[in-house]
């Protein structure tokens, strides 16, 4: 982890900081202070919330737990099981799927939509907060709503897709439809969240920028090839990690109210099957060493991410 | 009057404070340990918890408000006459049947005192060692008065939960797209073809021929059980040995596959799952369900023209159908178990006469299911509880020759959801399917340890 | 509205270039800017429309509510008129509304504290830091659920409005998000601050809050979203019905055989508003351009 992320000492830079550096070294000690000050409440809370019961959980995967309180160490018991257990990987593999589509896709969308409500258009506020609309309401509400739209006998949006030629399906009722939903539901409820992100991430390009690239005659893709986009480049990097994380641990809500994992295990996420593990089938200490695995994934992606990006900072070093 | 300020109940054990520990050796040992503290879920004095998803609660529907007024009576009478009082806490249904809140109360010690259990997760409640005997406080001559029903709630010969209603599973139609079919009285299927033929006469564009359960969960493999039973096939035998591959489980995944493949019985559950709301919206003809949905139409449409009739047999079978239900629980490391079994024993299992109307009460005025007890179904049947059509053809026709849900665990209960869910919706091979389950089945009756499965 | 900026893929109004020039570019620029409202137009109802249904079918009956139908055949009020009579709904709004307030509130301070700490104060293992907070963010929820009920019993936080509140302010992800948002704002504002002598409270709270306006308001819809819409850890963790928060309060309204698929609609739709006004308030501040300029 030591990996994630580097200081951006440009060598131009350093020799100024240096002698600053030696005309305050008093005030260095002052600045520790700050620092720790001003980051002891989230990381007291932090360490409470979400530290310890990580720990805790990890250590959990060491047992076999009864969910009625009888513990016994397995010591890589789980992890044994977990490597032989066929529907593990079974769900494994949906994820991939799910994540390897749903991340690119969400992540265009989301950008594409950022550009175009950052425009100045008529009543924007308006278009912005349609975007937005699907986000406000619970997952839960999500999931009964598109039970609804894509109802095999009446929904409205499978008979409109019926009625556009495109043949009857069952768009919640077979495995591989039953995915594809989920992921375009997901879209849909995303995309105006990300779409925030982008906006205020679009915010903070100086906009000399753009009146530079203008004067200069650039079109409209030349102006986001050179500039937006790599100026945006904090905060694409945040996106793209935060909906993998998310495609990864998120979405439980929606599954269970719109395919409870079916048709035939199609939908049935990892996230899902460690839920079913841990509440429906009360087996902690399995359930904690299947999360604590996806952590491993999650901390692998997220150094490359890292490591790619440069820790998603401005100097791009090319 | 004893009752106020001194409480029978013993102290409960304090709980190890593990945090303050815990901060600096989260890696210590001692941690699962502290997990298990023993504590109630109630928050308040020595007042036993009860936890359902039936009351207090006022809903929209006046069949669930009937039944969460039957559930405060019960807990007023016995608070009425006993020194520790019992205290309803309601959960919604949905967060008590899949949610995380009953099974992290269980894991951290801080279960409910009395709480309502399914057949589905006896046997995790019973080996996790938090199901009171309740047999000590059964009246004598409660247990044959339950008879059959009571098997799958026992361990050798001890009680451990006291079921509260007995939930039959039948065929449900409408009566007025039936007539429009051309259908009549006489066509009433009374096997397999039949009614693969009779659901696809009903079916039309917008509404299902007939409705077999899609979603996977436990109360699938409730609704498939029948079928299998019926051609003489079952999970496990007699003996607890593995049997689920055999002709009669392969036909009866074969009878839902066929059903949707030929688009007869639909992928998803119309109305998304409303029986009454899909059949009066013409979505739906003919569904497979169970005897509360009567309460359900007499509640929200009581004019409403439908009919029941009994699961229809295979060739050569033998009717059978599922008899699901759920049932009080005293939990062992609650505040003061032997009060909650007290409780459970009076409301359910005593020779009294207002313990007998109880029952019979619930199963028929507030919901409408067959009275677990030979004694409160007989006094319903004189009260005119069974009057009613459909009731009397639950009573008279669909129950006898029920068979309890079984209890299997999550390994077994996944195994046979796979294999239905493999074959119904994903089209797998109905042999390949039978197979794979029967496999993980014998590998996991081999290493199981605890109260026998069946 | 006054604030908001342009662009460079459609921008309009050229200041210098040479009359035709800008003639041709207005035009040009104005039929792009009529396309592009156009596509505004097509996406946002394709985005609504689905929430539309819900409406509409929230002033279904139980019969019509499954039926597909955009347009109720038989309109009805009464799942709104049961959901504000028969049920303490307004009590259920005000909790939740209580507690995403305050968490919001916290949250934004403790984490733009925390992020500008990371993105500007020099200390060793900052990096470290910053690793480690970003790390609690990949957390699988389902299985730390049982562990967060024991560090919460133990602090005396079950059953009462603190443990509704203070284990939800904690979240890596605003830290996160800020400390990026810092890492691109321009140092030259807070280094001049730094010369003048003032301390880092003072850079942080009258320089550095003030230029993160657009982001802060992003994370406020959010974070107040997120806790409007909690459910998980309201169930758990209370028991009292006086505590139950609005997505608790809609799943009530299902019972274990009728679903009542009318009222949670109804109830949603009533839970949905605020949130979506709260979204059209904030979201003229988020696209607010940053004043990089005379502050102080």
């Amino acid at each position: 982890m030591t990996s994630l992320g580097t200081v951006p000492d440009t060598a131009a830079r350093r020799p100024a900081r240096a002698a600053r550096e030696r005309r305050r070294l008093s005030r260095k000690h002052r600045e520790w202070l700050a620092a720790a000050l001003f980051l002891a409440p989230d990381c007291i809370g932090l360490l409470l919330f979400v530290g310890i019961p990580m720990l805790l959980s990890i250590f959990l995967g060491f047992f076999q737990v009864s969910g009625f309180g009888s513990y016994r160490w397995v010591g890589l018991g789980n992890y044994e099981r977990m490597m032989s257990d066929p529907l593990f990987w079974d769900a494994m593999r949906i994820t991939a799927i799910y994540v390897v589509v749903l991340v690119p896709v969400l992540f265009a969308v989301s950008l594409g939509l950022g550009l175009l409500v950052k425009q100045k258009l008529p009543a924007v506020g308006a278009f912005r907060t349609a975007l937005f609309l699907p986000y406000v309401i619970s997952l839960v509400v999500v999931g009964l709503l598109w039970k609804f739209l894509l109802d095999d006998q009446v929904g409205a949006v499978s008979g409109a897709i019926e009625d556009a030629g495109l043949g009857h399906h069952s768009w919640l009722g077979e495995p591989s439809l039953a995915l594809a939903s989920l992921i375009a539901v997901t879209v849909w409820v995303m995309m105006g969240y990300y779409m925030v992100i982008f906006l205020a991430g679009l915010q903070e390009i100086p906009q000399e920028f753009y009146e530079a690239a203008k004067i200069d005659g650039a079109g409209p893709w030349r102006t986001f090839r050179s500039i937006t986009w790599p100026l945006l480049r904090p905060t694409s990097f945040f996106v793209l990690l935060m909906s993998t994380v998310a495609a990864l641990t998120g979405g439980l809500d929606l599954i269970f109210v719109l395919t409870s994992g079916g048709p035939a295990n199609g939908t049935s996420l990892a996230i899902f099957y460690i839920y079913q593990q841990a509440f429906i089938f009360g087996e902690y200490g399995y359930a904690s060493a299947l999360g604590s695995f996806l952590v491993l994934i999650m901390v692998l992606v997220s150094a490359v991410v890292f490591r790619v990006t440069r820790g998603g900072r401005f100097d791009d070093g090319e | 009057m004893l009752q106020h300020g001194k409480d029978a109940a013993p102290p409960p054990p304090t709980r190890r404070r593990f945090l303050t520990g815990m901060a600096g050796a989260a890696g210590a040992l001692a941690a699962p340990a502290a997990l298990t503290g023993c504590g109630s879920a109630g928050s308040g004095g020595g007042e036993l918890v009860f936890w359902n998803f039936y009351g207090p609660q006022h809903g929209p529907d006046p069949a669930a408000n009937r039944q969460s007024e039957w559930f405060t009576k019960l807990v007023a009478d016995w608070n009425a006459r006993e020194r520790v009082k019992v205290r309803l806490q309601y959960l919604p249904t949905s967060a008590y049947l899949n949610g995380s809140k009953v099974p992290t109360a269980f894991a951290t010690g801080a279960g409910p005192d009395i709480f309502l259990c399914s057949p589905g997760d006896f046997l995790r409640y019973y080996n996790g060692g938090v199901l009171e005997e309740l047999t000590p406080y059964l009246d004598k001559g409660v247990v044959e008065d339950y008879g059959s029903t009571l098997t799958s709630r026992m361990v050798g010969d001890k009680v451990y939960a006291l079921p509260m209603e007995n939930e039959p599973l039948a065929m449900f139609y409408d009566v007025g797209a039936w007539e429009k079919a051309g259908l009549s009285e006489g066509d009433i299927p009374g096997t397999w073809d039949q009614l693969l033929d009779v659901g696809d006469k009903l079916r039309r564009r917008g509404r299902a021929g007939l409705v077999f359960e899609t979603q996977p969960g436990y109360f699938q493999n409730f609704t498939w059980y029948p079928w299998m039973w019926q051609g003489g096939g079952d999970v496990l035998d007699r003996e607890g040995a593995p049997a689920f591959d055999s002709r009669a489980t392969r036909q009866a995944l074969q009878l839902w596959q066929d059903a949707v493949r030929h688009g007869i019985a639909p992928r998803t559950n119309p109305a998304a799952g409303d029986l009454v709301a899909g059949f009066r919206s013409g979505q739906a003809a003919l569904w497979q369900n169970g005897i509360w949905q009567v309460a359900g139409f007499k509640a929200a449409a009581p004019k409403y023209r439908y009919g029941v009739f009994k699961l229809p047999v295979p060739a050569g079978g033998k009717y059978v159908t599922a008899l699901g239900g759920w049932s009080f629980c005293a939990n062992a490391r609650g505040r003061d178990p032997e009060a909650a079994a007290r409780f459970c024993a009076w409301a359910l299992g005593s020779m009294r006469e207002d313990c007998v109307a109880r029952m019979t009460e619930w199963c028929t005025v507030a919901k409408s299911d067959v009275a677990p007890r030979t004694s409160a179904l007989e006094l319903g049947a004189r009260k005119g509880g069974y009057d009613a059509a459909a009731m009397r053809a639950f009573k008279d026709e669909i129950f006898p020759g029920g068979r309890a849900e079984p209890r299997y665990p999550p390994v077994v209960y996944k195994a046979i959801s796979d294999a239905v869910q493999g074959s119904m919706l994903a089209g797998r091979s109905v042999s390949s399917q039978a197979e794979r389950a029967a496999e993980s089945i014998a590998a996991y009756t081999k290493s199981y340890q605890g109260a026998s499965l069946i | 509205m006054a604030n908001e900026t342009l662009t460079g893929s459609s921008g309009s109004r050229g200041d210098s270039p040479p009359a035709v020039r800008a003639r041709r570019g207005i035009g040009r620029a104005r039929s792009a800017r009529a396309g592009l409202t156009l596509l505004a137009l097509v996406l946002a109802v394709a985005s609504v429309l689905p929430v539309l249904y819900m409406v509409s079918a929230s002033f279904k009956s139980r019969d019509t509510v499954t039926d597909g139908k955009l347009f109720p055949s038989e309109f009805t009020f009464d799942n709104y008129r049961y959901v504000f009579t028969e049920v303490p709904f307004t009590r259920y709004l005000l909790n939740s509304f209580l507690i995403s307030a305050v968490i919001t509130v916290v949250a934004l301070l403790f984490h733009s504290m925390a992020a500008y700490a990371l993105a500007r104060l020099r200390f060793p293992g900052r990096e470290k830091l910053f690793a480690l907070i970003f790390s609690t963010l990949l957390v699988t929820a389902p299985v730390v659920l049982i562990p967060l009920f024991l560090v919460a019993r133990e602090l005396n936080l079950l059953d009462s409005y603190a443990g509704l509140i203070i284990p939800a302010i904690f979240n890596a992800f605003g830290i996160f998000l800020l400390r990026q948002f810092y890492l691109g704002l321009p140092r030259e504002l807070e280094e001049a601050a730094i010369v003048d002598g003032c301390g880092h409270w003072r850079v942080y709270w009258s320089i550095v809050l003030p230029m993160s306006r657009p982001i802060l308001s992003a994370l406020a819809v959010f974070f107040f979203l997120a806790n409007w819409n909690a459910f998980v850890w309201p169930l758990v963790a209370t028991n009292d019905p006086d505590l139950t928060v609005v997505q608790l309060g809609i799943s009530t309204l299902q019972n274990q055989y009728t679903s009542n698929w009318n009222y949670i609609l109804a109830a949603a739709t009533v839970a949905a508003l605020p949130m979506l006004a709260l979204f059209f308030a904030f979201q003229r501040q988020i696209v607010e351009s940053i004043k990089t300029s005379g502050i102080k």
